[in-house]
């Protein structure tokens, strides 16, 4: 195993576009716009809208007032591009994150089947259906616009380009011209939509494409959020010790390599990624992970270890365990690799005995892992220990050994039957609280075990196991095969991995399967039951396919799975050895150049907000440093409506985005709120109009912004009140927050106030990041960098609150990304 | 020993000399009450053994357990279990509160999982209302309630050495009394350097050493009955 070699002949580092078979780059005519609209079988109106918009585009000139634009090349973009493969139709090939998405939203789950055994399959179409059938019920459209022009032809014609007219400046001409893809969603009368929609939601992902054109309709009273934004591949990443998200992964940050050893990450790279994305599906579910085509993971050739023996009766042909033992596992590019091949499993093979971890505490640690947990006693205001078992007496021979074990060590303890007739163990005894807490965590979800048990040699680890599964634990016997099944479920993500780890180091190879997070009904309470993780092993026999040499584990990809995926993806490079492994899976550093060509991101999006309504749009653009990200948004806000942009940019090269709200009759409302963030070779050219065109209206805005290494931050406002409009009420904030001398802020608040009867108030401030808030915070033990992230997430953290929380957490880690290098 | 030892410290800040030769050690277990006029360079002292960029060290040393800790960042001083308590600690607006102390507290002593209610038993100490943990750092406190946010840092992070700059100024007559008894209660295991213009916080504590600083130079040490010397005389008689 030690001699893996890496042919690099072998991959071949073209333009990523050639996987499209109908490409359209080579400048744009109204020709090829007609094409555009024939290919997508248009209803006329909207082929003539479209060469109409084409007209402006080649009228208007590229304005000049704001960022340098004057390096776009029109003739060097493409227009057009569909896919060679048919859009995914399945709820099962949607990656991971995506139905995370959805669990975190708490849709419940159709079918209670997972816990079947090993095959567990992710829920199919079931789950989509329900939330597409949720949305129907309540009358609500959502869907690609493209699919809205065919289904639902006079609504969209009724909206479509009014709020922004095709004339409005060259970029809006461009997109009416061009556009692909996009959202329309159209809310009935009084309907409150109960959770944000999702760019995600819909099953075609060109959602992110280049062109879109995105409509909102809230009908008279109705309520709903949307999100823009992509959140990154989630993929987990061993370093012997836990797993980490392979974006928090930084550099000098230790991994596992391919041969089981710790490296170090010497570079970290993130991309925007245009084209395939593989979901691989080895026969351990949960250890799907999704992955770009031209990464090359570890990998044994089905093919190369078939048996010689000729068809028998109806017999396929098989894999010869002999031939896979023999086999030099390769690293091979994603899209070359087919279901049935081996991935292969790296389990660590560094150990470090520990001296605190004696067997007896192994044991309890086991049983804590298990049914332990510490709280706090209020009455007497103290912490305790305990540990929760089962009514037999199996159970109550382990809660005596849990009691003896404390008092062996010189602590306190004791055991109780509750009323119910379970036995319980409890010790106040502090040496024992803080040895759990410390090597198991706290509480179910996060429980996660210590570095130093990960470390332990193998057999000693087999204890804390054996005693974990006496308690969570059940065994049963599979039918097929006769063999004798372990089987524990938990609901923490990273614990069920370290499980896996654990029981690979011991030579044994387990599946983990997902049963979804679902909503339940028991003796008449709803509750919502977590995700949970299932862990199954055998000792007696193979699992499946699966085979083990020294410390690899031999695993079958069961499915690959391709979907279109336009967003930023993560790697890194990893001294020595060049590979890390992925959820156990060992992957080289990728070997795709990082794809630099200035590309264009033209959208338009429109917001139509009848009486009454509310509609928050919330944005997180976070393009890669290459992109001219030019962005038409407005809103028509009606009687006593409620307009919400929220907006925050943090990527791109030049991003030029006003988010507008014209509040057309009395009682209308709007709220602005965005973050810009500049770093070196950024200008975030941004800011709003609100345009009040009826008595009684108002506006808020709140503009954030932050520069360094030379960044560009601008606010560009205007704020107009109509001749009329009055007793209006407008109020604008701009702070800045400057890193050094190089970087650079502007505010250009315009007004145009044409009512006197209007309260109309400005502030900015401009300040430069505070060196005795740093000196204060490093006093206090953080770095610079850590105290320049708690500066800057706390001068943008009313923003943050605007983000449902999940957002917010992956927002603040994508901010400190974004701040890379605000130390010298 | 575990202690502070500064020898012939020469610092300007805008190249101006403000500290002329200091010789001064801090010991852990003991309180050391550093006194003297306005502009005299007591809080200079402090910040620059904290590590502030703002100061330029021009000759002589600080050494604590015997290692020069010029070289050291801020925060490495701080993890060496130095710690300042604020003249007047910044406001910082959107960190929150109980955040920051938690990641201070993860930085210097490591997780603990019952922080939080440590935090809050020790704000009741303090007479400090739970509502601050959410809000702002520093921001909407009052003087007094910011230096005893100080004294709570002291309290939760438990360092070897703590410089307390004026820490008493602001503080009503029963804060003060509190300051003396837990700087009393502390210094059984960190070391005070204490620096104060007001004697009557030396009724709560009986401080080991006592020096007298003036124009960026120690000119006086001696035992507490230097202060009953000053609370007579004044400084006049002692320059």
């Amino acid at each position: 195993m030690e001699k893996i070699e890496f042919d690099y002949s072998k991959y071949d580092f073209k333009n990523s576009t050639a996987k499209y078979k109908i490409l359209f780059n080579e400048g744009l005519s109204e020709d090829i716009v007609r094409k555009i609209s024939k290919l997508k079988d248009e209803p006329e109106w909207m082929t003539d809208f479209r060469t109409n918009a084409y007209k402006f585009f080649v009228k208007r000139p590229v304005p000049e007032w704001g960022a340098d634009l004057s390096k776009i090349n029109f003739e060097n973009i493409t227009y057009f591009a569909r896919a060679t493969d048919k859009k995914t139709n399945n709820w099962a090939d949607l990656p991971d994150d995506i139905r995370d998405t959805y669990d975190k939203l708490g849709i419940p789950e159709a079918e209670k089947k997972s816990l079947s055994g090993v095959e567990v399959m992710y829920e199919s179409e079931v789950v989509y259906n329900s939330i597409k059938k949720e949305l129907e019920e309540l009358g609500v459209i959502f869907c690609d616009t493209d699919t809205a022009i065919k289904q639902y032809p006079e609504l969209v014609k009724k909206y479509f380009g009014k709020v922004i007219s095709p004339n409005d400046n060259k970029f809006a001409a461009l997109n009416s011209a061009v556009w692909s893809g996009g959202s329309f969603i159209y809310v009935p009368k009084g309907v409150k939509v109960p959770m944000p929609l999702q760019a995600y939601f819909r099953i075609n992902a060109a959602n992110m494409g280049q062109f879109e054109r995105t409509l909102i309709i809230a009908d008279e009273g109705s309520d709903v959020t949307y999100i823009e934004g992509c959140l990154p591949a989630e993929e987990l990443v061993s370093n012997g010790e836990t797993f980490s998200t392979i974006e928090s992964i930084s550099k000098g940050n230790g991994v596992i390599s391919h041969k089981g050893k710790k490296r170090k990450v010497e570079q970290t790279f993130q991309h925007k990624h245009v084209g395939d994305m593989f979901t691989i599906i080895p026969q351990s579910k949960g250890n799907s992970f999704r992955i770009t085509g031209e990464h090359p993971v570890l990998c044994i050739r089905r093919e190369s270890v078939m048996t010689k023996r000729k068809k028998r009766y109806n017999w396929e042909r098989e894999v010869s365990t002999k031939n896979l033992m023999k086999a030099e596992p390769k690293f091979i590019p994603v899209k070359e690799i087919k279901k049935g091949d081996f991935l292969v499993y790296t389990a660590p093979i560094f150990t470090k005995n520990s001296n605190e971890l004696n067997d007896d505490k192994l044991r309890l640690l086991g049983l804590y892992l298990a049914e332990g947990s510490v709280s706090f006693n209020k009455a007497i205001k103290r912490d305790v220990l305990q540990f929760s078992f089962g009514k037999t007496e199996k159970e109550r021979e382990l809660a005596s050994e849990v009691l003896k074990i404390i008092k062996k060590n010189g602590e306190k303890g004791s055991i109780t039957k509750t009323r119910g007739g379970y036995y319980t163990v409890a010790s106040y005894s502090k040496t024992f609280i803080n040895l759990c807490l410390k090597h198991c965590g706290h509480g179910a979800s996060t429980k996660i075990l210590s570095k130093e048990i990960m470390e332990l040699p193998a057999k000693k680890q087999m204890i804390l196991l054996r005693y974990y599964w006496k308690g969570d634990g059940n065994i049963y016997i599979r039918k097929k095969s006769n063999s004798k099944m372990l089987r524990a479920a938990t609901v923490s993500r990273i614990l069920v991995y370290q499980l896996q780890e654990i029981l690979a180091r011991n030579g044994i190879f387990s599946n983990i399967s997902i049963r979804k997070a679902s909503k339940d009904i028991i003796n008449g309470r709803k509750i919502k039951r977590k995700e949970q993780y299932i862990l199954e092993f055998t000792e007696d026999k193979h699992l499946g396919e699966v085979r083990r040499k020294d410390n690899y584990f031999f695993v079958p990809i069961k499915k690959i799975i391709k979907n279109s995926f336009y967003g930023m993806v993560y790697n890194f490079a990893v001294e020595k050895d060049n590979s890390y492994l992925v959820k156990g899976f060992a992957v080289h550093n990728c070997t795709a150049p990082v794809y630099s060509k200035d590309s264009l991101h033209a959208a338009v999006v429109e917001v139509i907000a009848h009486k009454n309504a509310h509609v928050k749009y919330i944005t997180v653009q976070n393009w890669s440093s290459d992109v001219y990200n030019l962005v038409t948004k407005r809103a028509f806000a009606y009687e006593n409506s409620f307009v919400e942009w929220i907006d925050a940019n943090m990527g791109s090269k030049v991003t030029e985005k006003y988010p507008s709200v014209y509040l057309m009759e009395p009682g209308a409302k709007s709220n602005v709120l965005s973050v810009a963030l500049a770093n070196k070779g950024q200008h975030q050219d941004t800011g709003t109009k609100a345009v009040h065109l009826a008595p009684n209206t108002s506006s808020v805005i709140q503009s954030k912004s932050i520069c360094l290494n030379g960044g560009r931050t601008t606010y560009r406002g205007l704020v107009k009140v109509k001749k009329g409009a009055t007793d209006v009420k407008s109020s604008t904030r701009c702070d800045a927050l400057i890193f050094d001398d190089f970087s650079r802020t502007d505010t250009y608040p315009y007004m145009e106030i044409d009512e006197e009867e209007s309260t109309i108030s400005h502030e900015a401030s401009v300040g430069k990041i505070g060196d005795e808030q740093l000196f204060y915070l490093e006093s206090r033990g953080l770095s610079e960098l850590e105290a320049i992230n708690m500066i800057v997430l706390g001068f943008i953290a009313e923003f943050v609150e605007e983000l449902p929380i999940e957002f917010a957490v992956e927002f603040n880690r994508l901010i400190k990304i974004n701040m890379e290098g605000a130390v010298g | 020993m575990e202690q502070i030892d500064i020898k012939g410290l020469e610092v300007s800040v805008n190249g101006k000399k403000v500290l002329n030769g200091v010789d001064i050690s801090v010991q852990r277990g003991k309180i050391h009450v550093l006194m003297g006029p306005n502009g005299s360079g007591k809080s200079t002292l402090a910040n620059v053994i904290m590590g502030n960029p703002k100061y330029i060290v021009n000759a002589g040393s600080i050494k604590f357990d015997n290692e020069d800790i010029l070289k050291l960042k801020v925060n490495e001083r701080a993890k060496k279990g130095i710690f300042l308590a604020f003249q007047e600690p910044v406001e910082i607006s959107g960190v929150n509160t109980m955040n920051f102390l938690v990641t201070a507290h993860t930085n210097l002593k490591g997780k603990n999982p019952e922080l939080r209610k440590e935090i809050i038993k020790k704000m009741g100490e303090l007479n400090l209302s739970e509502l601050f943990l959410k809000r702002s750092l520093n921001e909407g406190f009052s003087g007094g309630e910011k230096k005893r946010f100080e004294l709570l840092q002291v309290m939760l992070l438990n360092p070897k050495i703590a410089i307390l700059d004026e820490i008493d100024s602001g503080m009503d007559v029963d804060s003060v009394r509190l300051l003396g008894e837990i700087t009393k209660k502390l210094s059984k295991d960190t070391g005070f350097l204490m620096i104060t213009h007001n004697e009557n916080i030396l009724d709560y504590i009986k401080p080991d050493i006592v020096s007298i600083m003036k124009d960026g130079k120690i000119i006086r040490s001696g035992d507490y009955q230097l202060i009953e010397q000053i609370k007579k005389e004044g400084y006049k008689q002692l320059i």
